[in-house]
């Protein structure tokens, strides 16, 4: 309870702070145009609490804190506000220059006697040139010289040379009143210097810091929590343990060098492996069809849904069987974003296509949907139930287990087995008819498909009427034994357990972005292709899929950029054991478990680098969107 | 030509080969949907199972599935009420206003801020408002990762300059000891939150009519009033939408709180409790199920009730209508 109060006090401070601020810099801007004066006394008042707080805060000054911090304000007030009052320019150059040697006296009588700073004359000299150069080459480039300007950065030279290049606490007061005069006359002197500002000039200034009363804030939290931090990131990225010493790209180099993130050495296992050789025939049957087709219509190869399904299919099993052959963090990465990104947007596709115009449409997408309002913790959690294996002897609590040592336990001749065989020789027949259909129709793409789907169905025929199918092991005396699956242990495909977890939330997104693409298509245009004869395939292959892609573009980035980062999912249901460690779970280990803070940041900014591709393309879609 | 009759003959199906074709007929045609329900059913079978299962008696979750339980019955609330027992689930109770406090400053005063750099963003000529806009809009990718460490070091120590070769040292930023608060976790959650917050908003009150801005300008409004007059009551949709977009991101966070929480266990979000009740699987099993449910109770609720609102953040975040 205790908490919620403080949160409670927390909040309504900090949001009555912020509407103060907000107000106040409205209500004071408003000042500039009709009362210049009194906006110069308050921007004094502020830029004097500022100046001595940061003196009391640093522990730099004696004496009452309060009384310097009243006479402080005032005299900045004075000091920004009395000339605006002259009219005439000589007298208030003189106010300026008058008003300026008292804030430094102030201040010099202020400041601790350990801090008399002893100056080295050339390094002084040397900081006021390169200050006079550094105002008057870009200024005389642009034409807008200005004397104020020159004395304005005089007196920062006056401070950098005098303050920070001297050595402190060696010197007399004396030069402490000058190193503190001396600045604050140059600055009196340059504020009064000029013509005095015009009403035209006044409304352009005020229109000015209004944008930055607007943006002030949401750029103060843009800055210092993220682009600040990203370029310090980069810099410890460059150095050791610590973060102290430079390391150079060592710890890059680690992270390209090291087995567990990239280990390469099972390489010729890929082309061994069941999936290699399944996607192979899948290519080799999608361009020889592709050639087919294509003899028929006189082109070298035909691109159309036999040709490219298999094709694509083909692809995805390859690099699913080099990414499970190849181990270590930065390919699990990898698996991931090809994996998750391609299942997640692919089935939202189907289920946004499937569901549209359906009766129950809103409760089907909604259920489908649900996943997105559950963190990533809770699906894990989730999960974690679903894949629970338990040892043999004992029933299976885990649903997908218990389904699969059930299979298994189909014993031949019983009803389960005849139900099942029943339903999948009724599925064949259907997909068989299905493929005569098309042959008849001459629709290649019908039937070529449906032989497909066939295949896996017969395959589970086979299995289940000749060596069984399911997680069942011969024991001893002949009698099975339940051989459930370990999903979250078993390396490497438990990876892919893990991500259907991400891809059963990230459907959702992906269907309700792209269901409201399909009901933005519009009518007319479907309208004219129907009236043209074009049938419900025809119809979302050549209207509805082309007008959608750009979203689905838009999909696939914000996924890639998504689970490039996943980390949640991960620690909560391996902490990245039995190979299935991801870069940001490494990074976060590294640096605040084993507080390797060079290595950590060297993954951070690896994730930082993945995205750099999806970033530009984000601004390139945003210019183009501008110009349209 | 078929006549009428014919075709109503056909439909009717009075002939019985037409009749076996007209069922076989629908019966394809009916496959996508079929497939749709399937689909549906996949997706909703893990959440529906541990909901099943956070009423099932710890024995019952160890022993069989929660399928059986419908048969067999075995039913409790006794996880439900374990689980606010601060001894079983290590405070789930402190853990949910703890999320609270976190989840609600970091939806307000993002979108507060955010609203008003995408006015100005918007309608307030300035430049490099371009590039400005741009450079926000890309950082909306920005992997929060690379923040974390920084941020930490920030609220933990501040920021401090040597000044080399004198041995100075110039705080630039105070030790304002905030690592394990919870005011460290929304700190980080606001300034995450910008570059979304405010591409979204920007979406929408750039396409406010201009009509509007420049009837209000001529009636003598400055920036401030129209802002607050016109901009926010008009944005309602937008803002509503990013909120409760804002709400669940913050709540089902867990990167930021533990990072910024760390080992200071009186501050842990709910996200963090049940996370580690998962760590001690096997041991916690029924108290988790019904935490995870406790847990995820309020995105539900604002899920199924403000469904529209969080579907619409979604779209304006990803979609330019």
């Amino acid at each position: 309870m205790e908490n919620l109060i403080d949160a409670f006090w927390g909040v309504t401070i900090s949001i009555g702070v912020s509407a103060l601020i907000f107000v106040g810099a409205n209500r004071l801007f408003d000042f500039v145009v009709d009362r210049w004066f009194v906006f110069q006394a308050i921007t004094g008042a502020i830029f004097g609490t500022i100046f001595s707080t940061l003196l009391i805060g640093n522990r730099l000054v004696r004496g009452s804190a309060l009384l310097l911090l009243v006479l402080m304000v005032l005299s900045f007030s004075v000091l920004t506000a009395i000339p605006q009052l002259i009219e005439k320019h000589r007298t208030r150059i003189f106010a300026g220059l008058l008003s300026g040697t008292a804030v430094g006296v102030i201040t010099a009588s202020f400041l601790k006697e350990s801090l008399n700073p002893q100056i080295q004359t050339k390094s002084f000299i040397f900081t006021l040139l390169i200050s006079v150069l550094v105002y008057s080459l870009p200024s005389a480039i642009i034409k807008k010289f200005r004397f104020g300007g020159l004395l304005f950065f005089l007196a920062v030279g006056c401070l950098i040379g005098g303050w920070l290049l001297s050595e402190i606490g060696n010197g007399s007061k004396n030069s402490t009143y000058l190193l503190t005069v001396v600045p604050f006359a140059l600055i009196g002197l340059a504020l009064n210097v000029g013509p005095k500002r015009s009403l035209l000039e006044r409304n352009h200034f005020q229109r000015r810091t209004r944008v930055g009363v607007f943006l002030g804030p949401a750029l103060l939290f843009v800055a210092l929590g993220l682009i600040i931090p990203l370029a310090r990131t980069i810099y410890l990225s460059l150095h050791g343990l610590k973060g102290r010493k430079w390391a150079g790209l060592k710890n890059y180099g680690e992270i390209l060098t090291n087995d567990s993130s990239i280990d390469l050495r099972d390489w010729s296992n890929i082309f061994t492996s069941r999936l290699f050789i399944i996607a192979l025939i899948l290519l080799a049957v999608g361009s020889v069809a592709g050639i087919l087709l294509g003899k028929k219509r006189g082109q070298i190869i035909q691109a159309s849904a036999a040709s490219l399904t298999p094709s694509a299919i083909g692809v995805f099993l390859l690099i699913f069987a080099v990414l499970s052959t190849l181990r270590g963090t930065v390919i699990n990465n990898l698996w991931w974003v090809i994996v998750v990104t391609s299942l997640s947007t692919g089935l939202g596709l189907l289920a946004a296509v499937l569901a549209d115009r359906i009766r129950f449409e809103s409760a089907a997408k909604s259920l489908i949907f649900l996943p997105m309002a559950i963190s990533f913790v809770g699906a894990g959690i989730i999960w974690k139930f679903m894949y629970i294996a338990r040892p043999p002897q004992k029933p299976q609590t885990g649903l997908l287990n218990a389904i699969w040592v059930g299979l298994g336990k189909l014993t031949p001749g019983s009803a389960g087995q005849f139900i099942g065989v029943a339903l999948l020789l009724l599925a064949t027949a259907g997909l068989v008819a299905l493929s005569i259909f098309g042959i008849r129709r001459k629709q290649s793409g019908i039937s070529i498909g449906s032989l497909f789907v066939s295949v896996p169905i017969l395959w589970i025929l086979y299995r289940l009427l000749g060596p069984g199918l399911g997680g069942v092991e011969e024991g001893a005396r002949g009698l099975p034994i339940a051989k459930p699956i370990l999903f979250v242990q078993e390396g490497p495909f438990n990876n892919v357990w893990l991500m259907v977890v991400l891809i059963w939330i990230q459907t959702g997104f992906a269907m309700v972005i792209l269901s409201a693409a399909i009901k933005a298509v519009p009518g007319d245009l479907i309208e004219a292709a129907r009236v043209d004869g074009a049938n419900d395939r025809q119809v979302f292959f050549h209207v509805t899929l082309p007008t959608i892609t750009p979203t689905i573009s838009v999909i696939v980035t914000a996924l890639i950029v998504l689970v490039m980062k996943v980390f949640d999912i991960v620690r909560v249901m391996t902490n990245g054991n039995f190979g299935t460690q991801v870069i940001a779970n490494e990074m976060w280990q590294k640096t605040f478990t084993e507080f390797n803070l060079g290595l950590g940041s060297a993954l951070a900014t690896v994730l930082f680098l993945a995205v750099v591709p999806a970033m530009a393309l984000n601004v390139r879609r945003m210019q183009r969107s501008a110009i349209q | 030509m078929i006549t009428d009759t014919q075709k109503s003959q056909v439909l009717q199906g009075t002939n019985p080969v037409d009749r076996v074709g007209k069922f076989v007929y629908r019966l394809l045609k009916a496959i996508p949907v079929w497939a749709l329900w399937l689909l549906v059913i996949v997706w909703t079978i893990p959440a529906g199972s541990l909901f099943v299962n956070s009423f099932r008696t710890r024995d019952a979750q160890r022993s069989t599935g929660w399928w059986t339980s419908f048969t067999e019955g075995g039913w409790t609330f006794d996880n439900y009420i374990n689980v606010f027992s601060s001894r079983q689930s290590g405070g789930l109770w402190q853990a949910l206003i703890n999320s609270f406090a976190i989840a609600t400053p970091a939806t307000i005063i993002p979108v507060a801020i955010a609203a008003m750099a995408a006015y100005a963003f918007a309608w307030i000529p300035f430049k490099g408002r371009e590039w400005l806009f741009i450079t926000i809009v890309a950082l909306m990718a920005l992997p929060n990762q690379v923040a974390l460490l920084p941020l930490l070091q920030l609220f933990a120590g501040g920021a401090h300059w040597t000044i080399p070769n004198t041995g100075m040292v110039i705080t630039l930023f105070p030790d304002l000891d905030l690592a394990g608060t919870t005011t460290a976790v929304w700190l980080t959650h606001t300034a995450f939150a910008m570059p979304f917050a405010i591409f979204l908003l920007h979406n929408y009150i750039s396409s406010l009519p201009k009509e509007l801005f420049e009837a209000a300008r001529i009636d003598g409004a400055d920036h401030f009033t129209i802002f607050w007059r016109l901009v926010v009551p008009l944005s309602v949709p937008a803002l509503a939408a990013f909120t409760i977009f804002q709400f669940l991101w913050t709540w089902n966070d867990y990167l930021v709180a533990l990072t910024m929480v760390g080992g200071n266990g009186a501050s842990y979000p709910a996200t963090i409790n049940i996370a580690s009740m998962a760590g001690e699987f096997g041991m916690k099993e029924h108290v988790l199920s019904a935490g995870a449910f406790v847990q995820a109770g309020v995105p539900l609720l604002v899920f199924f009730f403000l469904q529209r609102y969080f579907v619409r953040g979604l779209l304006a975040g990803s979609v330019k209508s």
